[in-house]
């Protein structure tokens, strides 16, 4: 249960994103980096991006290790990230590491801690060496000279590692890189693949998930069945489910080195679910359900306070108080009531009242004229538990596009609540997509929040191009409510002739994406990757170039004009003749003011004459209104800023 | 119809105060705590008055000062009014609370009236209310007026001129409403029984007086406070924006590049429930602090007289700053109080309060420096922020797609409209013909919107859309590359095996029988023709955004006007919420009859079973209960045939030491306990448990089922009622617990030196896991951990103890009465060869000796 205070969230979507960024400080990501070093990861060749440059898969390995780093180090700073090769001679010295000796052939480059700048800088160091002589990783991270290690051993060095730098609490994750898909060749295989097996499943039984990335290429391809399907368990990343032995291990990716950096980004921030609830299709029928946030704006993130200790900068922690002013004492939560004021106090209460100070409330004793905390729980949630409850069936043109509020949120079965919840929501989803059907559900996500009526939207599992997986599962999209809801303002206005609908819809054409959709992934937050950059600036202790940042959001202008520009130009003549543009729509202003003519060319003939200065301020105004220009400021900012726009626009 | 505007507003409330309206009734209040009825006696005035007292209490929320009221009496033993100050007359009409912006005072004056002992009449009160009301607005013409009057209708009323004083209010344009106590109202079903001939009268003449008002209802009571909490969505006008829609390079290339000029305005805006102050109540010195909200009402302890009052006082909000030099690993800080016996989150909530006060320190703001925080380093950060991206305001296109590609689940903003600038003909030609374009071609485009000049862009989709007389685009927000989080799933259709074949069938794939069960049952919820009837009398589809009011706002505005205008919540409780509120929070009763069938089919189909819930895991605070033995016990009462051949060793001390302190390296190896609590964190967190500021917030004993899986592979204990969070499960004397054999065991062989006492004891622990109920959902963690066992002892020449735990197991659970566990058997049976007894070569090509021979072995796995 949530603490008290928190129901009063000034408002309740935020409450959602307050939550969801929660979970970024308080729930540690840790991940080791388990990075193959043999001979064959050493490789030297071309780098397919670079002009002559040369690459090898540990360079890209480690280069992906540097930039999960990165953007950790935004998004999550209390992350914690390790770096371990194997299959190298290079050793720890022991002295170091403390008690522990790692395994032979295993190699801690970078032991576990929370991510910061030098850490960072460390690795960005280590890949310009190798830029410059590549040669350089072969120094210093020599392959084995002879076999490899058992992979078992391996995992026990990753072991040692998680539980010497890791924090106790968090989700431990393994990032497994390899182009090695058989280890354990010759006469001694069975006992290696047991022990790595035996290993494994200790690593798992104390939290640790291991992501694999398998590196296949034409020359060495992969094949996961030939020993690594029997050593990794079943579905490690479904960590909650009911594990079935005979089922491939659905995470197991297999990639070319060039995708290794997109391979992890889908895998880069753990799978957390926001809430786990009971769905209850009908009386008696119900099924587990878990709700995740695919889509949830990501926010910069707000600053901190820091005091200065001498030797570091500490984080201080803010804490709300509520406290009775006229009395400066603090009330203890639990004591808090709610309700609202009854406005200015009046004038008519006695003396006595009037001590009471502003927005106090005096009572016969005894009355009760508040609520409790539990109280307004309950008038928020109406009773009702946290769940999902389906209301029926509608067909899928009834979820209009402008009954939007919000994000959406994906379900997923969740078979550990309620056994069978797998196979009826997958029947579920599959008839709702055969019949063009949406569920209509109401939704209280959090025992917290209120009720919500959402349109529960089928989504078919579906393979795209880039390898990505589309889960199957259902939206839920959130309606908004008949308060939500604001009416069209505006009710008339000129329509086109044929003439210039056609002409729009030359260029329109031209600009068309075929088959294509809306692109997230070319259109990274700007915004956020500019302040990432200065922060990251700010943290290495460098200047920032504003100049070198390149906003991927603009529209490829060159493109447009390339492709459009002249049908463009045509449409624009097109509107120019149209003879409907002439006709003024009169509207039933409600302004009370004069009405104030704003004819352009009167102004642009006072503008050539040096005369704006003639006009009136309301004209002045309104010509800057209608061009969608501010209208603040002195008579001079005003004439300034029209003249500005009738040069910028001649 | 034209939005009315906001406030400029008088209205007359005109409240009989006849001694008939001191007649009492008495009035239903919801159900009690423990759902016993309850009833409330109370005068008919203060009934009445309760219609009153919401209107004035919505103005006070709305908090105008254009919204004014004034109260007129009738029934007053005095006379004091603006007529009869003139020129006598309308005798016993009291102008009560001129005309003003109410407030808490007027709530308090109306709700200390009292039934007077002289008559009133109600024509008086009208001609008199819109007399002042008349005056008061002298020059103000363009303000509306209203005039409200509960009576009972008791008393004479003089007719004569009736139409006189409509005349009157027709043309001052006063909108009448007359809220009669017990008037019959067919429309709402009531009908007063006994009714008085003169009350009957009264009725008779009041309809047609209304009637003849062109603004004028009357309605009984009763339906007035009914309606009066109906919900209403507050009209809001959404203010027209004014932004430029761009295509191309305006800047270097005008020529070609296009600049309409728009308007955008709100499609959808997020309603909030009004918002709640904090309140206290004011402890005086030195007086002791008694617990006052007890709800339970406790006349007893009532010894102070009634002039006693009680201070609430309204909290402000302050934030202060605290540094937590302890604190060094984060999230070692987690040391709030254990609450074993649950009591609730007030106490958890002080406990931790005083905890942190303690171990840290209270910085003053002005030492602070402001900064983001990245990794363990600091970036420093003086102005909070960083220079912004330069940004152009206005929305850019940036492409157009097929509209069928639109994905509806991306959409995560509030919708809004685009229009055309209205004062430009030219304008509005050339939007509309990219709006038409769009439509014709089935296309809808992407664009960036930046709302201010340096404001932080956002992208998002183009909707057209063609009204009657005008075109518009709608837009929403869509995700950057940084919003969409790509979690991996497992697939719920396509299930591979380990060989890489498609699995056709399995318990997570429905099966033929089940998706007809499903088929039946989506038609039979289904909504299209569920609804309420259209003109032509078919049915419409049931649930519309348009009358679905937001719950939670209504009933926090319910509660909040309730409160406001009642003096004591424990006499005079919150009302039902109105029908309006609810009725989509269940489904239509018609289509579940409907459904009845199909729902039970689906039920027999699907077979769904809850998995039983198990208890929270432990704390983080790293306290963990002494042994919970109590469930335990309890399983254990009930099959007392518990396998006794095993002699229970005395506890030895050097090994639950060893477990304990994990010593010899350091911290290698920590307490069993200590790493279950470890393993807590989940991946996943509920919403609700999320953390805050670094401490976690602890899930009451009684919270969401949410599972606590953790992504130990392994599926967890299954003793659900058993041993307590964080407990191992360990039976005294045993080394391996129930909770994690596997993990114990192999501790314990790491060790070295007891594998023989380790071997014993797992293999203890197998049998007493896989013959306790539920052990199903353990078999395959079971079947790894013999496994381990036979791997173990057949490396460590502990043969003969498998040999004879299989037996042993064997006979159990294949035993003809009391437990057994057959299904675990055949899991067994399945594995083969590598699970049956260890044979003589087996164990000679490991140096190890046995009397098993191969065939025997092999026998012994068949039957």
């Amino acid at each position: 249960m949530a603490p008290y205070d928190d129901w009063n969230k000034a408002d309740e979507d935020e409450e959602d994103e307050l939550q969801d960024a929660s979970t970024f400080e308080g729930q540690r990501d840790v991940v080791l980096f388990c990075i193959d070093a043999s001979e064959s990861m050493h490789a030297v060749r071309d780098d397919p991006n670079g002009d002559g440059a040369k690459t090898s898969h540990l360079y890209t390995a480690l280069e992906t290790a540097m930039q999960v780093q990165k953007r950790k180090v935004v998004v999550g700073p209390n992350d914690s990230v390790g770096i371990l090769l194997f299959n190298t001679s290079r050793k720890n010295e022991s002295e170091v590491r403390g008690s522990t000796e790692y395994k032979n052939g295993t190699y801690v480059f970078q032991s576990m801690s929370q991510v910061n700048a030098p850490k960072i800088q460390e690795l960005m160091r280590l890949l310009h060496e190798f830029r410059e002589d590549t040669d350089f990783f072969n120094k210093e991270f020599p392959p084995m000279e002879e076999g490899k290690v058992p992979m078992g051993d391996v995992f026990t060095s990753c072991n040692w590692a998680l539980r010497d730098g890791a924090p106790k609490t968090g989700i431990k994750r393994i990032f497994l890189i390899t182009n090695e898909d058989n280890p354990h060749p010759g006469p001694k295989a069975a006992r290696l693949v047991t022990s790595a097996k035996t290993t494994l499943i200790d690593l798992t039984q104390t939290g640790v998930t291991i992501e694999p990335f398998f590196i296949s290429t034409p020359e060495k391809p992969f094949d996961p069945t030939k020993f690594w399907s029997s050593v990794l368990p079943p579905s490690f990343a479904e960590d909650d489910d009911e594990v079935d032995e005979s089922l491939l291990p659905a995470s197991i990716s297999i990639s070319r080195i060039e995708d290794l950096l997109a391979q992890m980004r889908f895998r880069e921030q753990p799978k957390r679910a926001q809430f786990s609830v009971p769905f209850e299709l009908a009386q008696g029928l119900v099924i587990g359900v878990k709700g995740y946030g695919l889509i949830t704006e990501q926010k910069k993130g707000s600053y901190k306070y820091f005091t200065d200790l001498g030797d570091r900068m500490e984080v201080v922690e803010p804490k709300t108080l509520y406290v009775d002013e006229d009395e400066q004492n603090e009330v203890d939560k639990s004591k808090i009531l709610y309700g609202m004021t009854l406005g200015a106090t009046s004038t008519s209460n006695d003396a006595e009242d009037d001590s009471a100070g502003f927005g106090s409330r005096v009572v016969p004793t005894r009355n009760k004229v508040f609520f409790t905390a539990e109280e307004v729980q309950s008038f928020r949630t109406l009773g009702l538990e946290p769940g999902i409850k389906l209301l029926g069936f509608k067909d899928l043109s009834e979820l209009a596009f402008e009954d939007n509020t919000r994000h959406s949120t994906f379900i997923y079965p969740d078979e550990t609540t309620f056994s069978g919840s797998r196979r009826t929501f997958t029947a579920l989803m599959k008839t709702l997509i055969k019949k063009g059907k949406i569920g209509i559900v109401r939704v209280l996500m959090r025992r917290n929040s209120s009720p919500l009526f959402c349109a529960l939207l089928p989504q078919a599992e579906k393979t795209e191009e880039s390898g990505w997986t589309e889960p199957g599962g259902f939206h839920l999209i959130p309606l908004p409510f008949a308060d939500d809801l604001r009416a069209a303002p505006i009710e008339e206005a000129c329509r086109a002739s044929n003439d210039v609908r056609e002409a729009a819809k030359a260029w329109i054409s031209k600009l068309q994406i075929k088959n294509g959709s809306y692109p997230p992934d070319g259109n990274p937050n700007p915004a956020l990757a500019f302040h990432y950059a200065q922060l990251e600036a700010s943290a290495f202790r460098e200047e920032y170039d504003p100049e070198s940042f390149d906003d991927l959001t603009e529209p490829k202008y060159d493109m447009i004009h390339k492709r459009a520009g002249a049908i463009l130009k045509e449409w624009k003549a097109a509107v120019l003749d149209d003879q409907s543009a002439s006709t003024v729509i009169v509207h039933a202003g409600s302004k009370r003011k004069a009405d104030v003519s704003i004819d352009e060319g009167e102004i642009r003939s006072k503008h050539k004459g040096g005369q704006l200065s003639k006009l009136k301020v309301d004209e002045l105004k309104e010509f800057l209104k209608a061009k969608s220009q501010p209208v603040s400021g002195k008579k001079a900012d005003l004439i300034d800023r029209v003249s500005d726009w009738l040069v910028a626009h001649p | 119809m034209p939005a009315e505007r906001a406030g400029y507003t008088v209205t007359m409330f005109l409240v009989d105060v006849s001694p008939s309206m001191g007649k009492t009734r008495v009035v239903d209040l919801p159900d009690g705590p423990k759902g016993e009825k309850r009833t409330r006696e109370m005068t008919n005035l203060e009934w009445a008055l309760q219609f009153v007292l919401l209107k004035i209490q919505e103005m006070i929320y709305n908090g105008r000062k254009t919204d004014q009221c004034g109260v007129i009496l009738f029934g007053t033993e005095d006379t004091e009014n603006c007529i009869n100050e003139e020129g006598g007359g309308y005798d016993h009409v009291t102008d009560f609370i001129p005309i003003a912006q109410p407030n808490s005072g007027t709530l308090a004056k109306l709700q200390a009236l009292k039934p007077s002992t002289v008559v009133g009449d109600p024509i008086d009160a009208i001609i008199v209310g819109i007399e002042t009301q008349d005056r008061y607005l002298g020059n103000k013409k363009t303000w509306t007026r209203k005039l409200v009057m509960v009576t009972d209708g008791e008393n004479p009323i003089e007719v004569e001129d009736w139409e006189l004083t409509t005349k009157k209010m027709n043309a001052l344009d006063v909108r009448t409403t007359i809220v009669g106590v017990d008037f019959d109202d067919e429309e709402f079903g009531f009908q007063e029984e006994d009714k008085s001939h003169i009350k009957r009268e009264n009725e008779q003449f009041l309809s047609t007086f209304v009637s003849s008002l062109t603004n004028g209802i009357l309605g009984t009571c009763a339906f007035a406070l009914q309606e009066c909490v109906r919900p209403e969505p507050k009209l809001t006008k959404s203010a027209l924006m004014a932004y430029v829609l761009r295509l191309g390079d305006v800047a270097t290339r005008p020529e070609e590049a296009v600049e309409v000029l728009v308007k955008t305005s709100k499609c959808t805006a997020v309603a909030r429930p009004p918002s709640m102050k904090k309140f206290a109540k004011r402890v005086k010195v030195g007086e002791a602090e008694v617990d006052d909200m007890d709800i339970d009402f406790d006349d007893s302890n009532e010894v102070d007289g009634e002039d006693k009052k009680d201070i609430y006082a309204m909290l402000k909000m302050r934030t202060e700053y605290y540094l937590d030099r302890v604190d060094g690993e984060g999230g070692d800080g987690e040391n709030e109080n254990d609450n074993p016996e649950g009591e609730g989150e007030q106490q958890d909530g002080e406990g931790g309060e005083k905890k942190t006060t303690e171990a840290v320190e209270r910085v003053d703001k002005e030492q602070l420096i402001k900064g983001f925080k990245y990794g363990s380093s600091y970036a420093p950060c003086p102005d909070g922020q960083f220079p912004k991206l330069t940004t152009e305001k206005g929305i850019d296109i940036c492409g157009f797609f097929p509209d069928k590609n639109l994905r509806r689940d991306w959409a995560m903003s509030e919708v809004q409209y685009i229009w055309a600038d209205p004062s430009s003909g030219q304008q509005q030609v050339a939007f509309s013909s990219i709006v038409q374009a769009m439509l014709e071609r089935n296309v809808v485009a992407f664009a960036r919107w930046v709302t201010r000049d340096g404001m932080d862009p956002k992208m998002g989709v183009l909707v057209p859309r063609s009204f009657e007389k005008v075109d518009c685009l709608l837009w929403v927000q869509m995700p950057f590359a940084d919003d969409v989080r790509r979690y991996t799933f497992q697939s719920l259709e396509n299930l591979v095996s380990k060989k890489g074949e498609k699995i056709e069938k399995h318990a997570y794939l429905p099966t033929e029988e089940q998706m007809s069960a499903m088929d039946a049952f989506v038609d039979s919820m289904d909504l299209m023709h569920a609804g309420d009837k259209d003109e032509e009398g078919n049915r419409m589809p049931w649930f519309d955004p348009r009358f679905s009011f937001n719950p939670a706002v209504h009933r926090i505005k319910q509660a909040l006007f309730h409160a406001a205008v009642v003096t004591d919540l424990k006499t005079n409780p919150l009302p039902l919420p109105h029908p309006e509120i609810v009725k989509y929070l269940e489904p239509p009763r018609r289509v579940l009859k409907r459904a009845h069938d199909a729902t039970e089919n689906c039920k027999s189909a699907f077979k769904v079973q809850q998995v039983p819930k198990r208890v929270a895991r432990a704390r983080k605070d790293g306290h963990v209960h002494a042994q919970d033995d109590e469930d335990e016990e309890l399983l254990l009462d009930q099959f007392a045939k518990r396998p006794t051949t095993q002699s229970v060793r005395a506890p030895s001390p050097t090994l639950v030491e060893s477990h304990i302190k994990g010593n010899g390296k350091g911290k290698e190896r920590v307490d069993g306990d200590v790493m279950d609590v470890d393993s807590t964190t989940e991946p996943e967190s509920d919403g609700e448990g999320a953390v805050t500021q670094g401490k976690k917030a602890k899930k009451g004993a009684n919270a969401l089922p949410t599972p606590t899986h953790s992504q130990r592979s392994s599926p967890d204990p299954a003793e659900s009622g058993g041993a307590s969070a964080g407990s191992t499960g360990r039976e005294p004397g045993r080394i391996i617990g129930r909770a994690h054999p596997l993990e114990d065991f192999e501790k314990n062989i790491r060790q070295g030196d007891i594998v023989s006492k380790a071997v014993e004891d797992l293999a203890w622990v197998v049998k007493d896991i896989v013959m306790r109920p539920f052990a199903s959902r353990r078999h395959e963690e079971m079947v790894r951990c013999m496994k381990k066992l036979r791997e173990t002892c057949l490396h460590e020449d502990e043969i003969d103890a498998w040999n004879f735990f299989l037996r042993d197991l064997k006979a159990s659970c294949l035993a003809e009465s009391g437990i057994s566990n057959h299904e675990f058997w055949e899991a067994i049976q399945a594995k083969g060869n590598e699970m049956s007894l260890i044979s003589a070569g087996e164990a000679s090509s490991l140096g190890g000796q046995s009397k098993i021979s191969e065939s025997e072995a092999a026998k012994f796995l068949q039957t």
